[in-house]
């Protein structure tokens, strides 16, 4: 073997990282080890604490370590307006570009039948008593264009609707600067079904 | 030895993610039937094919490589995806999860492709009839055709005003109607729900009705004790 056990699993180890391979993870763990052991115990550290103490929002299931999120817990978000999306990453894409003051529901997935993911995965039961509540005026559906993104929306508006909230979902179309030439037809299609009045 | 496949029709009946920015998909093809292909870096942002690579949408594909697991080369649509709102996009679901559970891999089956894109098509006006005929399509392929317009004991043709128990494994068998009615039966059909079936008709409620009970059924036989995720999801919705 070309490593000693301890080193060889620290490169295993972070091979688990997004786009690390076994070159790319072996360099960090030599850079760790030759150059920067101090930065190698900050990062242990962060990880093994970011593992134990990081859990889900009650509110609004993102992540967070308190059990109600910054964002939930808020006196300046608009309780009134509640946006679902997919993940955590699509809360913080919203929050660097819309200027929306609202709260947030995060499903941490979609509607996958097939994976033997249901309403029940998603919380959805979490979701519909929040809307029971009737703080809720608007269901923002912000889930992602795809066919089970879609199956998801339609799942939850229903929900709004017998609940009396009202709901509307994201609308997608051409990207912005984008030439219609090169744009897909699916694209296309949905953009020109959803075109509005000037 | 790389075989490299150009432009065939197929649809996509699953897809997961898959390292970084690529997609596991599963594919349903006339002259392949189901298999698995690598879609390198389709979830990568500048990815040109994400749009494309969605559940219902009639495509064309590229790839290379043998049996189960090929690389994706190129996707080009062929023709515009049905358009499956709201709750018949929980049919398509139930289609793609019935080809997954039911056929095998790599066994292909050219009419069963064409009912499938029928189905959809068929899904945009009608939510039941196009899942029956489908099932009926899907059981005959498997080679568990359903004998719907002769008694499975005499041989006699079906009559449309006479009442059926349906035995799964053999067919139809004439009853009274008085039996009908007793709980415990199993499966008791009106003779017209069973010719309107053989006909590929089913307009009527009656039929309909009939039908989806004997579908389930029959399904249920080869489905075994797994139960469809589908199904439950639609019955979670359903007792709502």
């Amino acid at each position: 073997m070309a490593h000693s056990p301890r080193i060889e699993r620290l490169i295993e180890a972070l091979r688990c990282l997004p786009g690390v391979g076994p070159k790319s993870a072996q360099r960090m763990t030599y850079q760790l080890l030759e150059r920067d052991r101090a930065g190698g115990r900050r990062l242990a550290e962060a990880l093994a604490e970011a593992m134990d103490k990081v859990g889900n929002c009650s509110r609004c299931r993102t992540l967070s370590e308190d059990a109600i999120c910054g964002l939930c817990a808020s006196s300046s978000r608009d309780a009134a307006l509640l946006c679902v999306v997919e993940s955590p990453a699509d809360v913080a894409a919203l929050e660097q570009s819309t200027g929306y003051r609202g709260q947030y529901f995060v499903l941490m997935g979609h509607l996958s039948p097939l994976d033997g993911i249901g309403p029940r995965e998603l919380g959805l039961d979490q979701l519909e008593s929040r809307l029971a509540d009737g703080e809720v005026r608007e269901l923002i559906l912000a889930t992602n264009p795809t066919v089970e993104g879609e199956a998801t929306a339609h799942y939850i508006a229903e929900m709004a609707r017998t609940r009396g909230v009202r709901a509307t979902r994201i609308a997608h179309g051409v990207p912005l600067g984008g030439e219609l030439e090169y744009i897909d037809g699916g694209t296309l299609s949905h953009a020109f079904a959803g075109r509005q009045e000037l | 030895m790389r075989i490299s496949t150009q432009l065939q029709p197929a649809y996509l009946l699953h897809q997961r993610p898959y390292r970084d920015t690529s997609l596991l998909l599963e594919i349903f093809t006339p002259e392949q039937g189901r298999f698995g292909l690598v879609a390198r870096g389709a979830r990568a942002p500048k990815s040109r094919n994400r749009g494309l690579l969605q559940l219902f949408q009639p495509l064309l594909l590229s790839w290379t490589g043998r049996a189960e697991l090929g690389t994706l080369t190129g996707v080009e649509p062929n023709g515009t995806a049905p358009r499956l709102l709201g709750a018949t996009l929980y049919s398509g679901f139930y289609l793609n999860e019935l080809i997954m559970r039911l056929l095998q891999r790599l066994d292909p089956h050219p009419e069963l492709f064409m009912a499938y894109a029928e189905a959809l098509q068929g899904l945009q006006y009608a939510t039941e009839r196009p899942l029956r005929l489908f099932e009926k399509r899907l059981l005959e392929t498997l080679g568990y055709g359903l004998m719907l317009d002769h008694e499975a004991d005499t041989g006699e043709p079906v009559i449309a005003e006479g009442f059926y128990r349906y035995e799964l494994e053999t067919g139809p068998v004439a009853v009274t109607q008085g039996s009908v009615q007793r709980p415990g039966q199993g499966l008791c059909l009106q003779g017209s729900s069973l010719l309107s079936l053989a006909a590929d008709q089913l307009e009527d409620a009656q039929s309909l009705s009939d039908c989806k009970r004997l579908m389930r059924a029959a399904l249920g036989l080869y489905l075994g004790d797994r139960k469809l995720k589908t199904r439950e999801v639609f019955a979670a919705m359903a007792a709502r």
